[in-house]
């Protein structure tokens, strides 16, 4: 290596590599194992979903929006729903708030799960990750049983939801959450205590809440490093002030402790779900819904699983809408990796990534082509640029 | 004319040759049967081994740019014969080594190491960036085990006075319990460095999938992937030999072989699936601050016995 000595020793994570199971490209400069500098690039699945939502009428944008995370689906499309339904101002009944409502939380239990397993794979740690992946399959039961699909549920039409949440639904439930808290409280106990994967945890990735507050970060990544910021307090909507949740606050900011923090944040979902199937109101399931929207432009936010979730929608009283914006949370949380990962240790990299739980596809809103090998940015005037890499 | 065929044989069919093979790749299934087993997955089919392997050898093996076409196509090559060479020197399915020489201890190690060396040296020939840092970790993974695997195995051929591994092997028979005690400190020592010899989970650093791809191997594929892969499972059953030969009281016959390594098998998917991957420091410094000690301990330990016992 002599005569390259001072060259940068770049390592390329992505668009393909194992360590990621969407499309990104992160590069990383290492100085033997330590890591110098981080760069990261999107837009590899830019969908056009947005552009797609204009020339499709309000009910049939939300099938559309629906799909663009199928992790948070039903977040999406109940943001949307909340959106079209303050700008029609047609609320939804109480009892379909509640049951959208149950979906969110459930679905929250279904994506942390998810994570801790990934979490769990990029440390190494195997079995944690086939273990809660399985347990993860009783949450996937029951939104299955409940909407008739694992993902994609499609429980929302505008003005209300499609499924009632009967008293053998309920039933199911909460057997499942049974189980499943039983199992958390085991997976609690994995995370605090575990020797091997505390090394890997414990101090890696810290983010102080200055800094957090600094790069925007949000969700259970801002949560774990103290920041109190979760618009199911912050901004209710659905029936989040009558059944109001704990925000779980992390003190330390590193990996050990957004593991804590989701899976606490588990807990309260749990709790949240069997308050809400006590208490559901009673009615009617939809409102009846307008074809056209009167003309006007709002903005609509919740918390899905990752962090806040952000909808600008603007109707010209037609009936598709004019413009929708999405903003998904894992776009705030890409700051916190480029900065957190300087320092550290290559094989912490793909765990730091993993420690904001990101969702690549879903953030994709734009695509930029560059040219050949000189890179430069193409400005849109070739419709079949040269290179599409 | 007999004793060249019988020489030939031994090459081929036992104990190296055919029945190593035969042997690794079922090693290789219960291995990761029981990992999988472990980890509440259903784990392959008794063929996925072999029929892996023969898949790997009908593939086609991509010599990439920039690498030195001898060196990507050899080491493979090397590293197989190392480990089938290793085991014409160890008491295999409980019958005599069939060479045996004075010293053959150093000479089997240093078998075994050529499959490290052999993966490090095949990294370091690409281009890959990948395969650059596997190797790296490799070799430095190498350099952190070999030492103390080293030490964990030859305190019983200082108890038996020769570094010859049938003589070492003959006086361990049958007096298991006398000469266990100070060699249980040695023994973990010797199963965990198996497994980094090995690169098993969690010493799998230099192969973690999630951090480099495949590490030095990232660039193989076809031949010299299904070779490396066979050199792997050779030296697992070579390696178990050795490490119950050494520290379960011997194998006076293939029933107490077969008995004796699967079930130190067992104790090494186990160990699989309970940790987290290591980081090469973490590897690193869990051999030299622990491995290496407890290998010195014991070495101490021996000494001083042999000196007022014997």
């Amino acid at each position: 290596m002599t005569g390259a000595t001072k060259e940068k020793f770049v390592i390329p994570i992505g668009p393909q590599h194992p360590a990621l199971k969407e499309p990104a490209h992160f590069e990383f400069s290492v100085d033997g194992e330590t890591v110098t500098s981080a760069s990261v690039r999107f837009g590899y699945v830019h969908r056009g979903l947005e552009k797609g939502a204009e020339s499709r009428n309000w009910a049939q944008a939300m099938y559309l929006l629906e799909r663009i995370c199928g992790i948070c689906s039903h977040a999406h499309s109940t943001a949307y729903a909340l959106g079209v339904e303050k700008l029609a101002k047609v609320p939804a009944p109480p009892r379909a708030q509640a049951i959208r409502q149950v979906l969110l939380e459930l679905e929250r239990i279904h994506s942390h799960m998810l994570w801790v397993g990934v979490a769990a794979h990029e440390a190494g740690f195997e079995t944690l990750f086939m273990y809660s992946w399985r347990d993860r399959e009783t949450v996937m039961d029951i939104l299955e049983s409940f909407t008739g699909n694992r993902v994609n549920y499609s429980a929302n039409v505008l003005g209300g939801v499609k499924y009632d949440l009967g008293e053998a639904q309920a039933g199911a439930i909460r057997q499942g959450l049974d189980y499943l808290e039983e199992r958390l409280h085991y997976y609690m106990k994995i995370v605090t205590s575990d020797e091997s994967f505390l090394r890997r945890t414990r101090g890696v990735g810290t983010m102080t809440a200055a800094q957090a507050e600094e790069l925007g970060a949000i969700g259970p990544t801002a949560r774990a490093s103290g920041v109190a910021r979760d618009l199911r307090v912050d901004a209710p909507y659905l029936l989040y002030e009558q059944f109001p949740v704990t925000i779980v606050l992390g003190t330390t900011g590193d990996l050990q402790t957004r593991f804590v923090v989701r899976i606490q944040e588990l807990f309260e979902s749990v709790r949240m779900i069997r308050n809400l199937i006590a208490h559901l109101p009673e009615g009617e399931l939809t409102a009846r819904f307008p074809r056209r929207i009167p003309e006007g432009e709002t903005i609509s936010r919740i918390e899905a699983p990752r962090g806040g979730l952000f909808y600008f929608i603007k109707s010209d009283g037609g009936e598709n809408p004019a413009r929708v914006k999405v903003r998904t949370p894992s776009l705030r949380n890409f700051m916190s990796v480029l900065v957190g990962s300087v320092g550290h240790q290559l094989a912490d990299v793909p765990m730091i990534l993993s420690g904001i739980d990101p969702c690549f596809s879903c953030n994709d809103r734009m695509t930029v082509v560059r040219r050949g090998r000189d890179g430069a940015i193409s400005e849109g005037k070739d419709p079949l640029p040269r290179s599409r890499s | 004319m007999s004793m060249e065929l019988e020489t030939l044989l031994k090459l081929l069919v036992f104990p190296g040759g055919l029945t190593l093979i035969a042997l690794g790749l079922l090693y290789e299934y219960i291995d990761r049967k029981l990992v999988a087993r472990f980890q509440n997955r259903v784990g392959p089919r008794l063929i996925q081994p072999l029929a892996d392997l023969v898949k790997l050898l009908a593939k086609e093996e991509v010599v990439p740019a920039g690498v030195i076409p001898l060196f990507f196509v050899s080491l493979p090559i090397l590293a197989l014969a190392g480990g089938l060479t290793a085991a014409l020197y160890i008491p295999l399915a409980g019958i005599a080594p069939s060479f045996s020489l004075p010293g053959d201890l150093i000479i089997v190690i240093f078998l075994l190491g050529l499959l490290t060396m052999a993966v490090g040296l095949a990294g370091a020939n690409t281009a890959d960036r990948f395969s650059i840092l596997g190797a790296t970790r490799t070799l430095t993974q190498l350099f952190s085990y070999e030492a103390p695997f080293l030490l964990a195995l030859l305190c019983p051929a200082i108890l038996a006075d020769s570094w010859q591994i049938s003589v070492v092997h003959d006086s361990l028979i049958g007096q298991i319990w006398f000469a266990a005690l100070p060699l249980w400190i040695g023994f973990p020592v010797a199963i965990i460095g198996l497994m980094g010899k090995l690169e098993m989970a969690p010493f799998d650093a230099p192969e973690a999938e999630s951090e480099i791809v495949a590490g030095a191997l990232t660039e193989y594929s076809g031949r010299g992937l299904a070779l490396f892969r066979l050199a792997k499972d050779v030296e697992l059953v070579v390696g178990l030999t050795l490490v119950s030969a050494f520290y379960l009281g011997g194998l006076a016959n293939p029933l107490e072989f077969l008995l004796k390594t699967l079930g130190l098998l067992v104790v090494v998917a186990a160990l699989q699936a309970l940790f987290a991957r290591l980081r090469i420091d973490q590897t690193v410094g869990l051999w030299w601050r622990i491995g290496a000690l407890l290998a010195l301990l014991q070495l101490v330990i021996v000494v001083i016995l042999k000196g007022v016992i014997l």
